[in-house]
């Protein structure tokens, strides 16, 4: 078992903010896994993990001056996601079948006050609770440059315990 | 991931050879506003480099500066750099068609004499100790064969060294380098940046305009070296994990994973 897998996510920063999607030949995920990874090179590639190997996520921007960084990376869920303890109904219905976990979000800001997605690394530990088989599909937000229509998302990727 | 900066130096040439200083005749633009450049377009860009370090203190992420030169009035870096040669040539060989008909017809006017020798032009030869510019005929900006000293179009101007504090503190690491891009003629300046000392650092550009003088009786391309000064901000904060916010953990997973 290797105890790292890297997913690159490769974007093409002008295409996608002309076309405002990630899809189109805009965005390509490849990873190296050892275990038997699906769609590689495309968005909707499905990653195989396994408990306890350390993922990390690498975005590489085609067009070396154009800024692209990882904006987000949220695990999407299939169950009502239960409110904080200080609410006990959710303050709008929730939609079942695709809700972000929540998520605090770290802190992007640098020293100068300016957010700067640059300072995030994007890794984590498969966990050992990880249902086997089922693939956990994640947000994956990307932020090019900075303004209102900067950040664009997928929602296909997904990591599988093998 | 590590962010090229394209620093835009834009000269106004005919300015700067009339009063020998480049004080008021450049505008500087980068690609970093967003991250806290200031001065974008004006004489004082002070070029923001964001740096990131590792909790163990080393250098995260490579930062590249790269400049651009560009010049007011010239014709457009962008435009292929044969447009000019190429331009010459087709001045010539019109103009050799024109004087084989004339000859063919016979008859010669004074008025169609003085419009082939303006067509033919004036050529510049570079100066003894000169370099890089080999004699041409004198176009302006349309690629027309001029000799109005108004109308023609300067050479783009060359960076020839960067100095200053920041190169002396070991702050950048500028070279030249040989590019497959042949909009800036094949040769670019960069360096890459050490953001562990962060401050304000002043830098030096040194550049070498051409001016079009006339000698025994020949125009003659001499060059003019000139300097003007710009900054970098350098910062640097400490790389964290996205998910967490601080160090290593466990990916977020939800208790039971989305449908599809």
């Amino acid at each position: 078992m290797k105890d790292r897998i890297s997913i690159v996510v490769m974007v093409d920063a002008v295409g996608a903010l002309s076309e405002r999607t990630l899809h189109n030949g805009n965005l390509s995920l490849v990873d190296d896994s050892a275990a038997g990874s699906q769609h590689q090179g495309t968005p909707d590639l499905v990653t195989a993990v396994v408990p306890g190997q350390v993922v990390q996520w690498t975005p590489i921007h085609v067009d070396v001056q154009t800024p692209v960084e990882i904006h987000a990376i949220e695990f999407l869920s299939g169950a009502p996601v239960p409110p904080p303890a200080d609410e006990t109904v959710p303050p709008y219905p929730v939609e079942p079948s695709a809700v972000p976990v929540p998520w605090t979000g770290a802190d992007a800001t640098a020293s100068n006050g300016h957010d700067n997605h640059d300072l995030l690394v994007w890794e984590g530990v498969v966990p050992y609770d990880m249902t086997p088989g089922v693939p956990y599909r994640y947000r994956l937000s990307l932020k090019l440059h900075d303004g209102p229509n900067s950040v664009l998302h997928i929602d296909s990727p997904a990591l599988l315990r093998v | 991931m590590a962010q090229q900066h394209g620093i835009i130096v834009l000269f106004d040439v005919e300015n700067a050879l009339r009063t020998r200083s480049l004080d008021g005749n450049t505008y500087w633009f980068d690609n970093m506003k967003f991250l806290g450049s200031s001065g974008v377009g004006t004489e004082q860009l002070e070029t923001i480099v964001p740096g990131t370090y590792f909790l163990d203190g080393s250098q995260a992420t490579e930062q590249v500066l790269n400049w651009l030169p560009a010049a007011l009035g010239s014709i457009p870096p962008t435009v292929p750099r044969n447009y000019l040669a190429e331009q010459a040539r087709a001045e010539d060989r019109r103009t050799l068609e024109e004087l084989a008909s004339l000859s063919a017809e016979g008859g010669v006017g004074e008025t169609e004499v003085k419009q082939l020798q303006r067509r033919v032009g004036k050529r510049a030869r570079k100066a003894e100790s000169g370099r890089g510019l080999t004699p041409a005929k004198l176009l302006d900006v349309t690629g027309k064969a001029t000799s109005s000293t108004e109308a023609y179009n300067y050479p783009a101007p060359v960076i020839t060294d960067i100095t200053g504090e920041a190169v002396t503190e070991k702050i950048i690491y500028p070279a030249q380098y040989g590019s497959p891009d042949m909009i800036y003629d094949g040769w670019y300046w960069a360096a890459t940046v050490d953001t562990s000392r962060p401050g304000v650092y002043a830098y030096t550009v040194h550049v070498q305009l051409h001016e079009l003088v006339e000698r025994n009786d020949e125009l003659v391309w001499e060059s003019v070296d000139l300097t003007c000064e710009s900054s970098l901000k350098i910062i640097s904060d400490p790389k964290r994990n996205g998910f967490t916010g601080a160090g290593l953990g466990v990916l977020p997973l939800p208790p039971v994973p989305a449908a599809g």
